[in-house]
């Protein structure tokens, strides 16, 4: 049991960083879980704009006005060039159009304006693009059968409102599922960095010289020492995964409570259990007490960035995806995307995760095997000083 | 003494192995990191060929503007080549969507065209789009046509040749003008602001080196700081060689940083050199002074002192957008006072204007502000190790 306390009494010393670690699954958790429910009927995609009129109060560029503000969200900024510019920079607007003075009066006399655009060239811009263009080419042809504005507007606007019936299949809804994906693959991060760093600094106590020196001397046997600080370990590393199971419930909601949400907390266990493996690899090649919160950071962020908990996999680069292939979080975060979109679960659709789940416990069998090769090479050298 | 001192504190500095993995190492690997995960984002953004199916039957066969322009629109050799097209029957169609191999399937009918997806997106409305405004094009020919033909008849010209005449009117509205000219700066990556927050950060590390070495200095932290405090020497020109030291080991790194991040990992700082090294120095500067003053005003041991010094520095480069860059831009918007007293956020914020604008008018304001932070935190700290007395240690 001194063991078992002296254990908790060292992580109470560094529990702050397990609040650090928590905050910041909490907060960025929080900021990408998406709200909008993508139901059975279609929503557009909107972009976001800025308009500078310099022609207000004139027909023609008014409805365009119009038509750009039903069409995409108009961005509130202060027009000064700078300020634009940053939004530009930012993605805060995708899209800015400056409608020159005179447009009206210079579209009616076939003078054919100049509009500036400013640009992100992202693929909001690009439909924003195809917004102005369609309007703008819509009014051209207009233009060459009438020169009344209130005729062309009429018949610019009749045209526009014309729009393509458009259906949505009945697929299963992912927004509550990549809720529950965003935050699994972050916690990967927060599990890892609070399990490595807890235990190897609780550990490295232990081993630290002095201490150690006291504990060889004592009655104590150092198998059963040791079995303490495993189970101590153990203990420590399932408590970690309870609460961040039950944060999951409180952010992501109900869906957690159901037979895939057990599935994603199994997943984590998992995880966690080879994060446990690894830090007590770390601990046993590593006794300096400085070096291990650089050990964290290095492992930890490592990993998170490589294998997509930060960035979603999609968007990492193939080269690098292949190296992720080598650390364990891939593998866990594998399946947590393969859970967000698995319709019917069954046997055949839970294979791949199965097999995921073989590898991850797999890497902590193999950190097992290479701790004992370390430990007993370590004690060898001890002995034969 | 002066230079004694110097090569002394260097020696430490150079010997100390953790000081230098944080303050050279950590942030090189961090960029490395960044480069890994970032590198693809932004072409990810970039419009993309959307796959899409059109169900094959009489109606698409039979309707010329469609074709064409869906013909157009998935040309390989054409530069715009929107759609990579599938055109197929209404089974394999169905099975390529559930399978999400493609973007939506179009159908045309008797009453217009109809389109089915698997979900809102953006993809999904540019599909739309299109299909609107190729519908839009057939509605205005169609009308057009009538009305020429109509005029045509009213004048008493019975000789209409009906196919020359709709092929220029679907000429004449396919093709109309449009005049927009792009102004748009052209640097507009914007994950480089994770990189200029690395050397942010990098720049404010350096004060764990000045702090380090002025913790030599104070007689209530250790011996070595005991033995100089009472030694007959003016304590001024120590403390300056000291921290010359420390800012050409800060120097060296930030150094290294640079090169790193220009030659493996391509770093776009724009064009100006010399205000980027100039930056890089009063930035620096800034790290340092900080450094120093948490050293003289926090009564702590030295893991308390690396702590407030880690949470000040790490603060700062979280607001200056190092976890999400659209933080620095809320801020600048909403509250850029914060960002003005943040050296983490000036030194990205001038590395950006150097970057994105032509004019200098931010970036002399950005070197302006960090050399009031730094002129301030020497004040503090001048303040707090001038005449210290010390009743018993």
């Amino acid at each position: 049991m001194t063991v078992f306390k002296t254990f908790w009494q060292v992580v109470k010393k560094y529990k702050a960083t397990v609040i650090l670690y928590t905050v910041l699954l909490i907060g960025f958790g929080g900021l990408n879980m998406a709200t909008n429910d993508t139901g059975a009927t279609f929503t557009d995609s909107k972009p976001d704009l800025f308009i500078i009129n310099e022609d207000k109060g004139n027909i023609l560029s008014d409805n365009l006005v119009k038509y750009l503000k039903e069409n995409t969200n108009i961005k509130d900024i202060t027009n000064d060039e700078d300020k634009i510019n940053d939004a530009i920079f930012y993605r805060d607007v995708n899209y800015v159009i400056y409608i020159p003075k005179n447009y009206s009066e210079d579209v009616l006399n076939d003078k054919n304006p100049e509009i500036k655009i400013k640009s992100t060239g992202d693929y909001q811009s690009s439909l924003a693009e195809m917004m102005l263009n369609r309007y703008l080419s819509i009014q051209s042809t207009y233009l060459t059968t009438s020169n009344d504005s209130k005729v062309i507007i009429e018949k610019i606007n009749d045209t526009l409102s014309k729009k393509t019936t458009i259906e949505v299949a009945s697929k299963l809804d992912t927004t509550a599922t990549s809720n529950a994906t965003n935050y699994f693959n972050f916690a990967s991060y927060s599990i890892m960095a609070a399990i490595i760093f807890i235990i190897c600094l609780v550990l490295s106590s232990f081993h630290e010289k002095s201490v150690n020196k006291r504990t060889i001397i004592s009655s104590k046997n150092y198998r059963i020492l040791n079995r303490e600080l495993l189970l101590s370990s153990l203990v420590y590393s399932f408590l970690v995964w309870i609460f961040y199971c039950a944060l999951s419930i409180i952010m992501v909601g109900d869906i957690l409570l159901s037979l895939r949400g057990i599935i994603y907390m199994i997943n984590c266990l998992i995880f966690t259990f080879t994060s446990l493996t690894i830090a007590l690899l770390i601990s046993t090649l590593v006794n300096n007490k400085d070096a291990v919160s650089g050990i964290v950071n290095v492992v930890a962020l490592g990993s998170a960035f490589l294998c997509g908990a930060f960035v979603p996999a999609e968007w990492l680069p193939e080269s690098v995806l292949t190296i992720a292939h080598a650390l364990p979080a891939y593998w866990y975060i594998n399946s947590n995307e393969l859970l967000k979109s698995i319709e019917v679960i069954d046997m055949s659709s839970l294979h791949p995760i199965i097999i995921n789940s073989i590898v991850l416990i797999g890497f902590g069998i193999v950190f097992i095997i290479i701790n004992n090769v370390v430990t007993r090479h370590k004690r060898n050298i001890l002995k034969k000083i | 003494m002066f230079w004694h001192n110097f090569k002394y504190s260097f020696k430490v500095l150079a010997r100390n192995r953790m000081l230098l993995f944080w303050t050279f190492a950590f942030p090189i690997i961090l960029g490395l990191f960044f480069n890994m995960a970032f590198s693809d984002i932004e072409k990810s953004e970039t419009l993309d060929i959307i796959d899409i199916a059109i169900i094959n039957n009489e109606y698409y066969q039979d309707n010329e503007i469609y074709k064409s322009t869906f013909d157009t629109l998935s040309d390989k050799e054409n530069e715009d080549q929107l759609f990579n097209i599938t055109v197929t029957d209404k089974d394999s169609a169905k099975k390529l969507l559930e399978d999400d191999k493609i973007t939506g399937i179009l159908t045309l009918t008797e009453e217009g065209p109809n389109i089915l997806v698997n979900q809102s997106g953006i993809n999904e409305t540019i599909l739309r789009y299109v299909v609107d405004e190729i519908s839009s094009i057939v509605e205005i020919s169609n009308t057009l046509f009538e009305d020429k033909v109509k005029e045509e008849l009213m004048s008493g010209n019975n000789k209409i040749d009906y196919e020359t005449l709709y092929k220029e009117i679907v000429e004449l509205v396919s093709n109309s003008e449009t005049n927009i000219k792009n102004v748009s700066n052209d640097n507009l990556s914007y994950t480089m602001i994770e990189y200029y927050t690395l050397i942010a950060m990098s720049c404010l590390y350096g004060g764990m080196i000045a702090m380090f070495i002025t913790n030599y200095k104070l007689a209530n932290m250790n011996s070595i700081g005991k033995r100089t405090s009472i030694s007959p020497i003016h304590k001024g020109s120590m403390l300056l060689g000291s921290l010359i030291a420390s800012y050409i080991v800060q120097l060296i790194g930030l150094a290294i940083l640079f090169l790193f991040t220009i030659f493996v990992i391509k770093v776009d700082y724009g064009t100006k050199l010399l205000p980027i090294i100039l930056l890089a120095l009063v930035g620096s500067l800034a790290g340092l002074t900080l450094g120093v003053a948490v050293a003289t005003l926090i009564k702590s041991n030295e893991n308390t002192k690396t702590g407030v010094l880690l949470a000040i520095t790490m603060t700062g480069c979280f607001l200056s957008g190092m976890m999400g860059i659209t933080m620095k831009y809320i801020i600048d918007k909403n509250v850029p006072i914060i960002n003005w007293l943040n050296p983490a956020s000036m030194i990205t914020d001038g590395l950006y204007s150097l970057y994105y604008y032509d004019t200098f008018d931010r970036y002399i304001f950005n070197i302006i502000s960090l050399l009031l932070f730094s002129l301030l935190m020497f004040i503090i700290s001048y303040h707090g190790l001038r005449r210290e007395k010390y009743d018993s240690i």
